[in-house]
């Protein structure tokens, strides 16, 4: 206890009188457990960061394989279903030219990804670029250790250029369209005249059939039109009274009719005579049947004369003495 | 005076200043050398040094761990709430922490340390030294045979840097929990993902710099007022404030660490 010498005290009575400083009970205990505060303290904080650098847990190396690895910093994590499950230990370039991207995956969250996990590099618009791991088939052969996949790039902030692109050209497009020798002010050039013309002297007919002349020519043939039907009215109305008026056509023919009525009647009277007639006939050619029949009888006796006669001439033939050989020689 | 004359006297003048500038700086590097080699040998360790150093480590340390604490508490919870506010009300609340652990404990927390022992007790050390040397107790004490430097400067200087070294520690720690609290409340779900993170932003180089800065704070904030009262002149004292030329100087440098650190983390 530097006050309490008594050396000091003695010969120089304040050395350090300025700074009299008041006594401390167990004041080495107290500075030691100051000490020791401080030791643990700065002890338990390097443990800390070591255990949240993942010094402690044992790992199992992934190299993933990337065209480009913008965005991917040394210490950012893998996710898998949103947690993390690796981080990236270090970045380097491969002798082909691709990005090492090389991932400490905790043996603990190793079982998470199996020979068929797909892995992603996916930078946003805003925010950090992310390396997510999807693993399929869980039942699959897990991941050996080292091994080596390809990580698949989506990237918003590629996209925007090419956006931007297909915008400016269809901005082009549009300028090109409505400029004032595009297609759409011609068009509208011509709804403007066409507007005129229908607005003019000819109005819609001019337009349809191109020029006035024309338009003029169809209104006048609309006009002789009319005086042609005006015409064939009065032709109908005079029609009209030769056909149906009281010495018209008409009542004639319905006279004629009547009279072809009581002709008609004279005729049927005149087929019912014949009728007649022809019942008489159908007698008289039963009778003449009848007749005819009695002819075949008759006809039948003659024949059997004639027979007759045949056999007779042929009886006398044999009996002549100049009968000719009859009998048929068979070679 | 002729224009040569004026001139040369000017030059006189801006050569004195630059002396007494490098001069400075020289005996503040000079003095820390001596310290450290002080500090690692076993001499300076006999039983009356290490009394005289334990007082000081105790008196300069203890009183202030409570406040401190209290205040580190206060400070983290308040910012913490509104970075996490504002990170909300902007969609970005994924990076409120990481933004809270980088500003408050790599780069407030270790400054405000720094600043709070230089103004409690490192300042009030080297008024102390300086009012020994003006009476004299400092020439008394080398007659007796006792090494002023290793009786009365390695303690006061050895104090401050423990105490700078403890509290930045201690209020880190506090800065931690209570944003851990402050986001989470009191819940242990978010340790993994919050120790995760604490890593991300760790990183090796981060976790050097952090040490060195707080190293250096803790260096500066000892090593200045102590070289201040052992070799300002009396003539420059009473020139202008001491006090104040010294506090400038720690500020200085407490700047230009600052800088530097932020320099090394992120460029």
């Amino acid at each position: 206890m530097e006050p309490s010498s008594p050396v000091a005290q003695e010969s120089l009575p304040p050395p350090d009188a300025p700074v009299a400083m008041p006594p401390v009970a167990n004041l080495e205990f107290k500075a030691l457990l100051l000490l020791i505060f401080m030791a643990l303290l700065v002890g338990g904080s390097a443990l800390y960061v070591l255990y949240a650098r993942g010094v402690f847990e044992s790992t199992q190396k992934l190299v993933l394989l990337s065209d480009d690895s913008e965005g991917v910093v040394v210490g950012m994590d893998m996710t898998f279903s949103g947690f993390p499950i690796g981080r990236v230990r270090r970045i380097e370039l491969a002798d082909d030219g691709k990005a090492r991207i090389i991932v400490d995956v905790p043996t603990k969250d190793a079982h998470w990804l199996r020979t068929s996990s797909v892995f992603t590099l996916v930078r946003g618009l805003v925010g950090n670029t992310n390396i997510r791991a999807y693993t399929g088939m869980l039942k699959d052969p897990p991941l050996p250790d080292g091994a080596v996949r390809e990580v698949l790039r989506g990237d918003a902030g590629a996209e925007v250029p090419r956006l931007v692109a297909a915008a400016k050209e269809l901005i082009e497009n549009l300028n090109n369209l409505t400029g004032s020798e595009g297609a759409l002010g011609a068009s509208l050039g011509n709804v403007q005249k066409l507007t005129d013309r229908l607005n003019g002297p000819g109005g819609a007919l001019s337009v349809l059939l191109g020029n006035d002349a024309e338009a003029r020519k169809l209104i006048a043939t609309l006009d002789r039109g009319n005086a042609l039907l005006s015409k064939l009215d009065g032709l109908a109305a005079q029609i009209d009274t030769q056909v149906f008026g009281d010495k018209g056509v008409m009542p004639e023919t319905r006279a004629t009719i009547v009279q072809l009525d009581n002709l008609l009647g004279e005729a049927r009277a005149s087929l019912k005579k014949v009728d007649a007639v022809l019942v008489e006939a159908q007698a008289v050619g039963a009778n003449a049947r009848a007749a005819t029949d009695d002819l075949g009888t008759l006809r039948a006796e003659v024949e059997s004369s004639l027979r007759k006669v045949d056999g007779l001439i042929n009886e006398i033939n044999r009996k002549w003495p100049f009968a000719r050989e009859t009998e048929i020689k068979l070679p | 005076m002729t224009p040569l004359a004026r001139r040369l006297s000017t030059l006189a003048e801006l050569n004195r200043t630059a002396r007494n500038w490098l001069l400075g700086w020289w005996r503040l590097i000079y003095l820390g050398a001596l310290i450290l080699v002080l500090t690692l040998s076993p001499s300076s360790y006999t039983r009356q040094s290490r009394g005289v150093l334990a007082r000081h480590i105790y008196l300069n340390t203890a009183p202030n761990l409570l406040g401190f604490t209290l205040m580190c508490a206060l400070i983290t919870v308040v910012i913490t709430r509104i970075v996490v506010a504002t990170a909300l009300s902007y969609g970005l609340s994924q990076y409120a922490l990481q933004v809270i652990i980088r500003v408050l404990v790599l780069e407030l927390i270790p400054l405000t340390a720094a600043l709070f022992v230089a103004l409690r007790c490192a300042v009030a050390s080297g008024v102390e030294l300086s009012q020994m040397r003006q009476q004299g107790a400092l020439e008394a004490l080398q007659q007796r045979g006792i090494d002023p430097m290793r009786r009365e400067v390695l303690p006061r200087v050895t104090a401050s840097i423990f105490s700078t070294v403890t509290l930045a520690a201690l209020s880190c720690v506090v800065a931690l929990v209570m944003a851990y609290l402050a986001v989470y409340g009191f819940t242990l779900s978010g340790v993994a993902v919050y120790t995760r993170l604490f890593g991300q932003v760790f990183n090796p180089a981060v976790t050097l710099i952090f040490a060195l800065k707080t190293l250096f704070f803790s260096l500066a904030v000892s090593l200045i007022p102590m070289a201040s009262a052992l070799y300002d002149t009396v003539a420059q004292r009473f020139r202008t404030s001491a006090e104040l030329r010294m506090l400038v100087r720690m500020f200085a440098v407490i700047l230009l660490i600052e800088v530097v650190s932020l320099v090394g983390n992120y460029y």
